[in-house]
């Protein structure tokens, strides 16, 4: 049977990491993850809290130095051309409070635009008043919301190719939320941009997703195009008999499984055919077999596969 | 999708109308604009609407198609069977109520 894919097929890489490792004292953050990031793609990186997410973007960013391990991104070896490559990546950090907190709103964009050749005032103009972002305030004393959104007009209006997002529906009511997703769409419509998103809220992206990671515990979990996760990730139900012995079947496949008495719940991963073929030859009747939202998928994939909702 | 084929089905697109452009639909829907225009292309294939370079895509001029509005009328009835049996309801049961309540609109409609 087919196992969960861990890396995607293809050249043209915005970013690509290998073996990236990191530990804070004795707590391991990555435990050698190859990240690859299409370029053009809208990549959604997807994990629980603690997951190392933010220590993956900051490495490449090079704003935290990896223990092992490369990252190569837009061309460039980001340890040794870190300055080249933030200048072409707009980032909204995970944090709000830094050393800007005591300029007004305004100033800090006129401060930030000074950095980027690309800045674009006219461009910053129109992303303030959508995303309704208030200039004569003082940073610091911005709501988590606000600061977020003044941060997304920050990382957006130099029209960078590459954008690292860090959480950036964090703290945003469900209006802002959407205005700041439609923000995106587009903006990647109107310009060729690779996105990476951290998210530990994968519906909020859902939408403009098209290839999805899942990280957990400093591993890479997998990463696919969110079509083939569509088509080849099920959830099957079905009746097993008395004493069954087919526990092991499609082992390898099996992304999660929980059981409850004689009816077993399995999220797997292959050719829906092959899968029913396989579970009906080991004595299993299959009663319904569904499609997962990417929500659901990610859910199941950062799931202990084992341990999970065995009832018995 | 849908939408776009029901609308021309139903009449309120006419051949010719502009449909939103991939960005306008994109950033009203605040998805990827990439499944915009995979959806768009799909519809062309179907000759639901026309893409033209560098104007913009528009409902096709193509007759509206019975086969489409049976392929409507096919979903609408599916989805009601559906339910019905859900309820514990024959299909003949849905059939007679749903005459039922088309008369009791007609009248309504009248009166």
């Amino acid at each position: 049977m087919t196992a969960l894919p861990t890396s995607l097929s293809g050249k043209d890489w915005a970013i690509r990491t290998s073996g990236l490792r990191k530990s804070f004292g004795k707590t391991v953050a990555l435990r050698g993850i190859d990240l690859t990031v299409p370029e053009g793609a809208t990549y959604v990186l997807v994990g629980p809290n603690g997951a190392g997410k933010t220590t993956a973007l900051n490495i490449i960013l090079d704003l935290v130095r990896a223990d092992g391990g490369q990252v190569e991104a837009l061309g460039l070896d980001s340890r040794r051309d870190g300055p080249a490559l933030r200048a072409q990546i707009g980032y909204v950090p995970e944090a709000q409070k830094w050393e800007c907190n005591w300029m007004r709103v305004a100033t800090l964009l006129a401060y930030h635009g000074q950095y980027f050749s690309s800045w674009d005032d006219e461009y910053a103009a129109r992303l303030v008043k959508r995303l309704e972002v208030p200039l004569d305030r003082r940073y610091g004393k911005l709501s988590k919301g606000q600061a977020r959104r003044v941060q997304v007009v920050l990382a957006l209006a130099h029209r960078p190719p590459l954008l690292v997002l860090d959480e950036p529906t964090d703290g945003l009511d469900p209006l802002a939320r959407e205005t700041t997703l439609s923000v995106l769409a587009e903006h990647m419509a109107e310009y060729p941009t690779t996105l990476l998103i951290s998210t530990h809220l994968v519906h909020e992206t859902e939408r403009l997703a098209d290839h999805m990671g899942v990280l957990n515990a400093g591993g890479l979990r997998t990463q696919v195009p969110v079509s083939d996760l569509q088509e080849m990730l099920r959830r099957y139900h079905a009746q097993v008999p008395e004493g069954w012995s087919g526990a092991g079947v499609l082992d390898g496949s099996v992304v999660r499984r929980s059981r409850n008495g004689r009816e077993i719940q399995w999220t797997v991963w292959g050719d829906e055919s092959m899968v029913r073929a396989s579970l009906t030859e080991s004595g299993a009747a299959v009663q319904d077999v569904r499609a997962l939202s990417l929500e659901e998928a990610a859910i199941s994939l950062l799931s202990d596969e084992e341990t999970s909702h065995v009832e018995a | 999708m849908d939408e776009v084929r029901r609308g021309r089905v139903v009449g309120a697109l006419q051949p010719g109308d502009l449909l939103p452009s991939v960005r306008q639909l994109a950033a009203d829907l605040g998805v990827n604009p990439n499944t915009v225009k995979q959806a768009y292309r799909e519809l062309e294939r179907e000759g639901v609407v026309q893409m033209r370079r560098g104007q913009g895509t528009f409902a096709s001029d193509m007759a509206v198609n019975g086969a489409e509005r049976k392929r409507m009328l096919r979903e609408v009835a599916n989805r009601a069977l559906v339910d019905a049996q859900r309820h514990g309801a024959a299909p003949e049961e849905l059939i007679d109520s749903i005459r039922e309540a088309a008369r009791s609109a007609d009248t309504e409609a009248a009166g």
